[in-house]
């Protein structure tokens, strides 16, 4: 319980750390030197020290979206299992609970860019909510193929116990597919390159960017962290997947290093490849249902 | 007095107080506050009756007959009984809203015979809940079906109106016809009419039976592809009428499709599979249409076929389960499926309140007209917001209840055979696929209406609702969250009636282990919606520290510089929803009319774009259209003579009677 609860607060303090990778790989791969690893952290502090400015068009709904959005990527974490180490909360269900809780923070987070009556973050917002209705179908063929091997509904026993689900397992190959329909759930629903271009600078293109365009301080501050450790929290989803089976000591640096691993890749990622156009993104998404699908199908005639 | 006397009673009291209260039409205020407390005395009895029904075990019953050949019968289980809680539920607060929504001095005669109907309505509802034989329950279902059809016609002087009302007539009706043939032949092979037992019938008639009575009672519930009434008659009534007839109304086809399900008690897959898979189809459908509406109301009326799917997705998988040996997943999908009908009942009337306290405050329901209501209409405004959220199916209200049940059958599926396991999965992803499209349909009903700066002067000069509708409108919103919080006291009484059916349908009792196991999962859910509240309050707390002595200032949205930026300028409803419509479009044709501005000085230009529904589409140019032509040349039989028409019948009787005596 106690490394749990450890191991919790480190990946939580953390998440800023491993977001600067993708931003180090990208310049090292431009051959930049880029922002400090620590950049994220500074981020923070700069904006937790600032006011805010609010739109005369916004309304409460406005300001309660940081909130909602943090609280869900906090408790998102907290039923998972972090490096194969039981979570700190677990119930049978907590799955659909936790993908649930995500809704509703995208939920806030469309009516809050609708809310400020601005026409780029009416943009965003349609976009986010078409696409991750796509996301929504592969997770939840994850979901029953995992069900399927092991019997159970939780994220803990997931990835915990003898019954735990990994690669190394005989049906191993076919969780690949998983690992990788996961990963692009991971690029689509954190809104990474070739789904959506943080770095980019035109409003007009952009998704998850535009829709905190009117955020600034702390609120910016909460929402900046809000989508690290959701980024954090798909990357581990991914990482428990790849992890063998290993002694508590050697699973915290094994897993730390899958993370960066994993981190790295989206950086190489968005250094070498485009954003696609739109409307081939819902193509993207959508191989990741059919891999997740293919692998329930392989699963059913073992 | 037991608990089928208070609800007989009650259902006296409801209607025969607003019936009465006609006669003093010359003092509508007086006879319209005389209506409405004899409603909610009906309803609060009603409520009490349901408390001891849902705390009794045995069944209750009550007979009349009149000169041994009318005998109708009722009685109360816990299936009824979670009906009747919906039913007194929403009528009671629709009959509060009506009070101050149906305020017009000139209309006041029309404003009681409205109410009066509404009692009616809600009695007739009663009534085809506890029936409990085929003549009390048909009588009931038409009184129900032709009052509604009156309270639709309120506004009678508009087309639209009368329209709605003429195609609602039709469907019902002919559903009827299909519920009579089905009845009726049960009867002639098992010689009884009773709802609740059955002689032996073959299982392929069973499986015939059932589909006969199913497209009757589909068509009622709205599923697709018999949906086609829906959409028109619920945005044409008054928005508590709509509330009541999308709430409940719609609901009573899936009580008779689970009343005459366990009369028959077929042992076939089949019947699952269907229910399922029409599930699916109405679930994904209903909601891109409803995603496509450019009027709340019609909006809202989709997204009933989209919930009704929901509904249909929990009781398929239940009866998978009851087909395939898997009590537990029986009872969790059953129990979702009831859940659904109470939650659903709440926060869609809810909407419909809502969107009616928009109608009355700003004129109009198009959506593209309006924009930034909630700083005028901030109870509607917080209402309408609780009802999207709840209706997405999102913690911690109590959409996600019902969800959860569903899901939870859904994962229990690991023993059954591949097929059908197969077909569960793709009732699971439908459910979170319709999820998700939820969200970007009442992001889009919310954002655009009630958000964002006024798109015109009504928009601008919006009004907050009368007391009485917000007194609704607070007791729906607070009961979504008390479900979302607290499901334990409401899971109850729906995990019971699903108990009671498994138990029926198998002659086995469940044991208090497995029914522990299900209750479990309402505590889990609180525990889930509670954590996320406190961690909610808690940043919250958080925030406001870090706000302390900050400076915080209001200026204009960043616009990318430009700071003069109209309301027109907005995202509108049609562009928000364009991308994803454009992705179903085979399924979501999109009709276009467009005059392009000619020439060089433009004078006349305008561009129209709705969305067809294919049901609809095809239902009237494949057999509406060709039967019309048909019946064309059949125009001489209509000479507008009674004395031809009185021989019509007597010759129709004379040969019906020589058939039969030739069949024997």
């Amino acid at each position: 319980m106690l490394t749990s609860l450890f191991i919790y607060l480190l990946a939580v303090a953390l998440a800023p750390l491993f977001s600067a990778v993708i931003t180090k790989t990208k310049a090292f791969l431009v051959g930049k030197q880029g922002p400090p690893l620590l950049i994220n952290y500074y981020t923070l502090a700069k904006l937790l020290k600032k006011g805010s400015v609010y739109s005369e068009s916004t309304t409460f709904v406005f300001q309660t979206m940081p909130v909602i959005s943090l609280a869900v990527s906090v408790i998102a974490i907290l039923f998972l299992p972090i490096a194969r180490m039981p979570a700190l909360l677990s119930f049978s269900g907590d799955v659909i609970l936790v993908l649930y809780l995500f809704g509703i923070a995208r939920f806030f987070l469309i009516i809050a860019a609708l809310d400020t009556a601005s026409p780029f973050e009416g943009m965003g917002a349609a976009r986010e909510a078409y696409f991750s209705f796509l996301c929504e179908a592969t997770l939840f063929t994850v979901l029953m193929l995992f069900y399927k091997l092991n019997g159970t509904l939780s994220l803990n026993d997931y990835f915990t116990g003898p019954n735990a689900i990994s690669i190394w397992r005989p049906e191993g190959a076919i969780l690949l597919l998983i690992a990788i329909a996961l990963f692009v759930v991971l690029l689509a629903e954190n809104s990474r390159v070739p789904v959506d271009d943080p770095a980019t600078h035109l409003e007009l293109t952009m998704i998850h960017e535009v829709m905190i365009l009117d955020h600034s301080g702390p609120d910016l501050a909460f929402i900046e962290m809000s989508a690290w450790l959701k980024l954090l929290f798909y990357a581990t989803l991914i990482a428990d997947l790849l992890l063998p089976e290993l002694s508590t000591i050697t699973a915290i640096p094994a897993f730390f290093a899958v993370i960066t691993a994993i981190y790295l890749t989206i950086g190489i990622i968005e250094s070498i490849t485009a954003r696609f156009r739109m409307r081939l993104v819902p193509k993207f998404i959508l191989t990741s249902f059919a891999l997740a699908f293919f692998a329930v199908i392989l699963v059913l005639e073992m | 007095m037991n608990t089928i006397q208070t609800l007989l009673l009650a259902v006296f009291v409801l209607s025969s107080i607003p019936i009465a209260s006609i006669a003093l039409y010359s003092q509508p205020q007086i006879a319209k506050k005389l209506g409405t407390i004899g409603i909610l005395l009906g309803c609060l009895m009603g409520l009490w009756s349901v408390w001891q029904g849902i705390n009794e075990t045995g069944i209750q019953s009550l007979t009349y007959s009149w000169q041994h050949i009318l005998i109708l019968s009722v009685s109360m289980d816990n299936l009824s009984a979670f009906f009747l809680l919906t039913i007194f539920l929403i009528t009671g607060a629709a009959a509060v809203y009506g009070f101050h929504y149906l305020n017009e001095r000139e209309k006041g005669l029309r404003t009681l015979i409205n109410q009066a109907l509404l009692g009616i309505l809600a009695s007739a509802m009663s009534l085809v809940v506890v029936a409990h034989d085929m003549v009390t329950f048909l009588l009931a279902w038409e009184l129900m079906s032709i009052s509604s059809c009156f309270l639709v016609v309120y506004d009678y002087e508009q087309k639209a109106t009368r329209h709605a009302a003429y195609i609602y007539f039709i469907f019902t009706q002919a559903g009827a016809l299909f519920i009579f043939a089905a009845f009726g032949w049960l009867h002639g092979l098992t010689g009884s009419f009773s709802l609740s037992a059955s002689a032996p019938v073959p299982e392929s008639t069973k499986l015939l039976i059932f589909f006969l009575a199913f497209a009757g009672l589909a068509s009622k519930a709205g599923i697709f592809p018999l949906h086609i009434w829906l959409p028109h008659a619920h945005p044409a009534a008054p928005s508590h009428v709509s509330a009541i007839m999308s709430g409940v109304m719609i609901k009573m086809g899936i009580y008779g499709i689970l009343r005459l399900y366990l009369t028959i008690a077929p042992d076939s897959l089949a019947i699952g599979r269907t229910v399922l898979i029409l599930g699916m189809v109405s679930g994904i459908l209903g909601v891109i249409y409803a995603m496509g509406q450019n009027n709340i109301k019609r909006l809202l009326a989709y997204s009933s076929i989209e919930n009704i799917g929901i509904i249909l997705i929990g009781i398929g998988i239940g009866m998978i389960g009851m087909s395939s040996g898997n009590p537990i997943m029986a009872v969790c999908g059953f129990t979702g499926g009831l859940m659904h009908v109470l939650n659903h009942a709440i926060f869609k009337s809810l909407l419909f309140m809502a969107a009616g306290s928009v109608a009355h405050g700003t004129g109009t329901l198009a959506i593209e007209r309006l924009g930034g209501l909630m700083k005028q209409m901030r109870i509607t405004g917080l209402a309408s917001l609780i009802g999207a959220v709840a209706i997405c199916g999102l913690p911690p209200l109590n959409g996600f209840v019902s969800e959860f049940f569903i899901y939870n059958a859904a994962f229990q599926s690991r023993q059954i055979s591949n097929m059908d396991f197969l077909l569960t999965i793709l009732g699971a992803i439908s459910l979170a696929v319709i999820g998700g499209l939820a969200v970007a349909c009442f992001t889009k009903a919310t954002g655009i209406v009630f958000l964002g700066e006024p798109r015109t002067s009504e928009a601008r000069h919006a009004h907050e609702a009368p007391l009485s509708m917000r007194y609704a409108m607070q007791f729906l919103a607070t009961m979504c969250i008390a479900i979302g919080i607290l499901p334990t006291v409401f899971a109850k009484p729906a995990l019971k009636s699903a108990i009671s059916m498994v138990t029926t349908m198998t002659h086995q009792p469940t044991t208090l282990l497995q029914t522990q196991a299900i209750m479990d999962l309402t505590t889990r859910i609180s525990w889930g919606s509670v954590l996320f509240l406190l961690v909610c309050a808690a940043l919250w707390w958080l925030r406001v520290i870090l706000y302390r002595h900050k400076p915080i200032s209001r200026t204009c949205t960043w616009g990318c510089g430009y700071t003069k930026a109209s309301p027109r300028i907005q995202y509108t409803g049609s562009s928000f929803a364009a991308s994803i419509l454009e992705f179903f479009r085979p399924f979501a044709p999109i009709h276009e009319e467009c005059q392009e501005p000619v020439g060089v000085f433009p004078t006349k230009a305008r561009y129209h774009s709705s969305i067809l529904d294919i049901a609809e589409t095809l239902a009237v140019q494949r057999i509406a259209m060709p039967v019309v032509r048909a019946m064309r040349s059949l125009r001489w039989i209509q000479h507008g003579s009674l004395q031809i028409y009185i021989s019509y019948i007597v010759l129709a009787i004379a040969a019906l009677l020589v058939v039969t005596w030739l069949w024997r």
